[in-house]
């Protein structure tokens, strides 16, 4: 399915939240989800098999154990916390090279990166089982196949531009959006009669 | 009195419901940043195809060249049944159904498009299209209109101030809605960077396809007898908007889009409150607008007691005003600073926003060039820093949110109700917390009671903690730690009231962003749900020029010169 950008990271967000993240957390999904499908990367399909795995997800024991410690409680641990930590983080971690243990769908890692990377004006490579992926934040060099279950992946900073690679659609695999689409579902209030006759209008005929 | 710079208003002041709910269109409304611009950069206005037959069915296209590219509203039309007419968003047929295409279509684009604009919602668009619109008919104004141009003669003057337009759009979708292209392909479009311009335009092309409308079904079955629709009265239909709470939420999700709205206006009032002096010809105009006004307040046709209720206490605070302005020096010692205190000593909110909209008119110079920063075009503006300490963070919350400190959450009347998404056709809502089993499904649109539940979180952390350190732990209060930190450089970007108490009125939110737009006759159909005009007063395209593009808001009423 060719779809907008908007209405990926509306879907993302909603399906994220109706796995169990927080609303804070689904937006930062629904955002990671967009800018995957800006770079024609499998973005839809990777959120839609990380929330069919952890559903429903248990956030403290799939996040970081702390800002020294990146590994999960409970492995595997979720690149949407993982990443979004490591990126409200990034300004106090060392340069070092840094490994974060067992992470699932790793792909998912790579729009934080890309977030952390604007921010210090800079670019980080996320390596793993033959990945190596690299972002200055508007573009994204990727060789090898990232389509990872739980793989421990090392990031390291560098210093390489990468040429802009964004797009203005998304692609998404039409049994993915429906997976997400089934999260998303979870979101929304079965309807009463009372809700469809109190909870928006008014009682005044629309034939005036 | 010093001479110096008036300052922008305190937010704290601005950022309350009640006056959010009294705002009026300025020169900075979205309507007439488009007027302007068009009329400025010369576009030309073509109508390409007017296929529709006797009974009112088919398609019409309607084309505006600006200096770089076309824009062409394709527009389709129906002949719905009378059972099927909603204004809701659960509604599946419509009078009218639109969609702006970036171009001119050819063949195949009409086709594709016929198979999919009028099933709106349970249809597909492509990046050609960017937006998706569609309209219902006032049914008594149409078949007056129909009727009275079918027998010859002009439609009373009088039944089109009762209605004032003769369609109303019931949904415009931009920025990516049904698979059109997302505004951020817009982004190098120096037309489109203002907010809503792709919307606007729609309305303003539609409007010229209404027109054309209800002469072509006079003629069908007046034939020879029929008449043209007087220009002039024309002029006075604009296009009506129906809105429930679909749009209450935007101001909420868009805290930084939001923010430059109202930081353009503030800027521009302050400016012309720092104004030495005034002439005489400026003052004289603010007058005329402010008594054409008080004119529409007194013969607004709204049925609404709110509405009546504020009518009557804006055409007091007009009369008031105008008076004032009559008796007091206009001259000199910064005349307009002077007026504005003494209306926030002496007028209700919405007549003080009034003033503060209208006199800004005579001052374009000043105020026009803030159009341009009303856009929101930092992606990144979501971004958490981490780093902040905790300290800081309770700083920021406490200076933005401590009306929300201040009230008792555990209170039911304070969180009497809940915004949340039905799954019959995901039409927003607003429900009673305690009533119905809706809380499990609640939208994040109270910021106030999430500040509270955040400011009490932190209490317990070192105030030298990163913020990281803190979100790591909380993940549930992400969405609020974001929504301070915006607000800390988007100090209007915080509707500053509870958003979920048992006495909040959504419809204070429907009319400030509607009167950015430069919507006008504000008619709430409930607490939920408005209608308004878009247009009314305004040259149609082939009639457009720099010296109507402006002022043509304050032509509803009478006929223009």
């Amino acid at each position: 399915m060719i779809l907008s950008l908007n209405e990926v990271e509306a879907m993302a967000k909603k399906a994220a939240r109706g796995a169990g993240y927080s609303w804070g957390m689904a937006e930062e999904a629904g955002r990671a989800t967009r800018w995957l499908c800006a770079q024609s990367q499998p973005g839809g399909a990777a959120l839609a098999a990380l929330l069919t795995r952890l559903d429903p997800v248990d956030m403290d024991a799939r996040a970081p154990r702390s800002l020294d410690d990146w590994g999960a409680g409970d492995a595997p641990m979720c690149p949407l916390l993982a990443g979004a930590s490591f990126c409200d983080a990034v300004t106090l971690l060392p340069d070092a090279p840094l490994t974060m243990r067992a992470v699932a769908q790793p792909l998912l890692l790579l729009p934080f990166l890309a977030q952390a990377a604007r921010q210090g004006d800079t670019a980080f490579s996320l390596t793993f089982d033959g990945v190596m992926a690299t972002t200055d934040g508007q573009g994204l060099d990727i060789s090898g196949n990232p389509d990872a279950e739980t793989v421990d992946v090392v990031i390291t900073r560098s210093s390489v531009t990468c040429p802009d690679t964004s797009g203005t659609r998304a692609e998404i695999d039409a049994g993915d959006w429906d997976t997400l689409g089934r999260f998303a579902h979870r979101t929304y209030a079965p309807a009463t009669e009372a809700s469809r006759r109190l909870g928006a209008g008014t009682d005044l005929s629309d034939n005036d | 009195m010093s001479a110096g710079a008036i300052p922008r208003r305190d937010p704290a002041r601005v950022m309350r419901l009640h006056r959010l709910g009294s705002l009026h269109q300025c020169r900075l409304s979205f309507m007439r940043q488009l007027t302007r611009r068009m009329a400025r950069e010369n576009w030309t206005f073509s109508r390409p195809v007017f296929n529709i037959d006797a009974h009112g069915v088919g398609h019409a296209v309607y084309s505006a060249k600006g200096p770089d590219r076309t824009y062409s509203l394709v527009a389709f039309a129906h002949d719905l049944p009378a059972d099927q007419r909603s204004d809701r968003v659960i509604a599946q047929a419509w009078d009218a159904t639109f969609t702006l295409f970036d171009g001119v279509p050819d063949a195949d684009d009409i086709a594709r498009l016929r198979a999919n604009v009028p099933l709106q919602e349970a249809g597909r668009v492509t990046a050609r299209e960017i937006s998706v619109s569609r309209a219902n008919r006032s049914v008594r104004l149409w078949a007056h209109f129909v009727e009275a141009l079918a027998a010859g003669h002009q439609p009373d003057p009088a039944r089109i101030d009762e209605v004032g337009y003769l369609m109303r759009t019931t949904a415009v979708y931009g920025s990516g809605k049904l698979g059109a292209a997302d505004r951020e392909a817009l982004a190098g479009r120096e037309e489109t960077q203002a907010p809503f311009q792709v919307e606007m335009l729609s309305v303003f092309l539609t409007r010229a396809f209404v027109r054309d409308l209800v002469e072509h079904m006079a003629r069908a079955r007046g034939g020879d007898a029929a008449v043209r629709l007087d220009p002039t009265l024309a002029r006075q239909l604009g296009i009506g908007n129906s809105t429930g709470l679909g749009m209450a939420p935007y101001l909420v999700n868009h805290p930084v889009l939001f923010n430059n709205w109202i930081m353009a206006r503030e800027e521009a009032i302050a400016r012309v409150r720092s104004l030495p002096t005034a002439t005489a010809k400026a003052v004289a105009q603010v007058r005329g607008l402010l008594a054409e006004m008080r004119a529409q307040a007194q013969t607004d046709p709204s049925q609404h007691p709110i509405q009546i209720e504020r009518n009557a206490a804006l055409a007091a605070d007009l009369s008031a005003l105008l008076a004032e302005m009559e008796a007091r020096d206009m001259a000199g010692d910064q005349p307009w600073n002077r007026l504005f205190l003494w209306a926030e000593q002496t007028l209700s909110d919405e007549g003080q926003e009034c003033l503060a909209s209208f006199m800004l008119e005579p001052y374009g110079d000043l105020v026009d060039g803030l159009g341009a920063c009303m856009a929101d075009a930092n992606a990144d503006a979501a971004r958490i820093d981490g780093a902040m300490p905790v300290a800081t963070l309770l700083d920021l919350l406490q200076g933005t949110y401590g009306w929300a400190l201040a009230l008792d959450w555990q209170a039911h009347e304070a969180q009497a109700r809940a915004w949340y998404v039905s799954e019959e056709k995901l039409e927003p809502r607003l429900g009673e917390r305690f009533d119905e089993p809706i809380a499990a499904y609640e939208q994040p649109l109270a910021p106030g009671r999430d500040a509270a539940a955040l400011a009490q979180a932190l209490a317990g952390w070192d105030g030298t903690t990163p913020v990281a350190a803190f979100l790591l732990k909380h993940p549930e209060h992400r969405h609020m730690v974001r929504r301070v930190q915006i607000s800390a450089h988007a100090p209007y970007g915080e509707i500053r009231d509870n958003t979920i108490s048992a006495e909040v009125l959504p419809i204070d939110m429907l009319r400030c962003k509607l009167s950015f737009f430069g919507a006008t006759r504000f008619d709430p159909r409930s607490d939920r749900w408005v209608r308004i005009c878009m247009y009314a007063g305004a040259p149609y395209p082939d009639g457009l020029t720099d010296d109507n593009a402006d002022l043509w808001v304050y032509d509803q009423t009478e006929a223009p010169a």
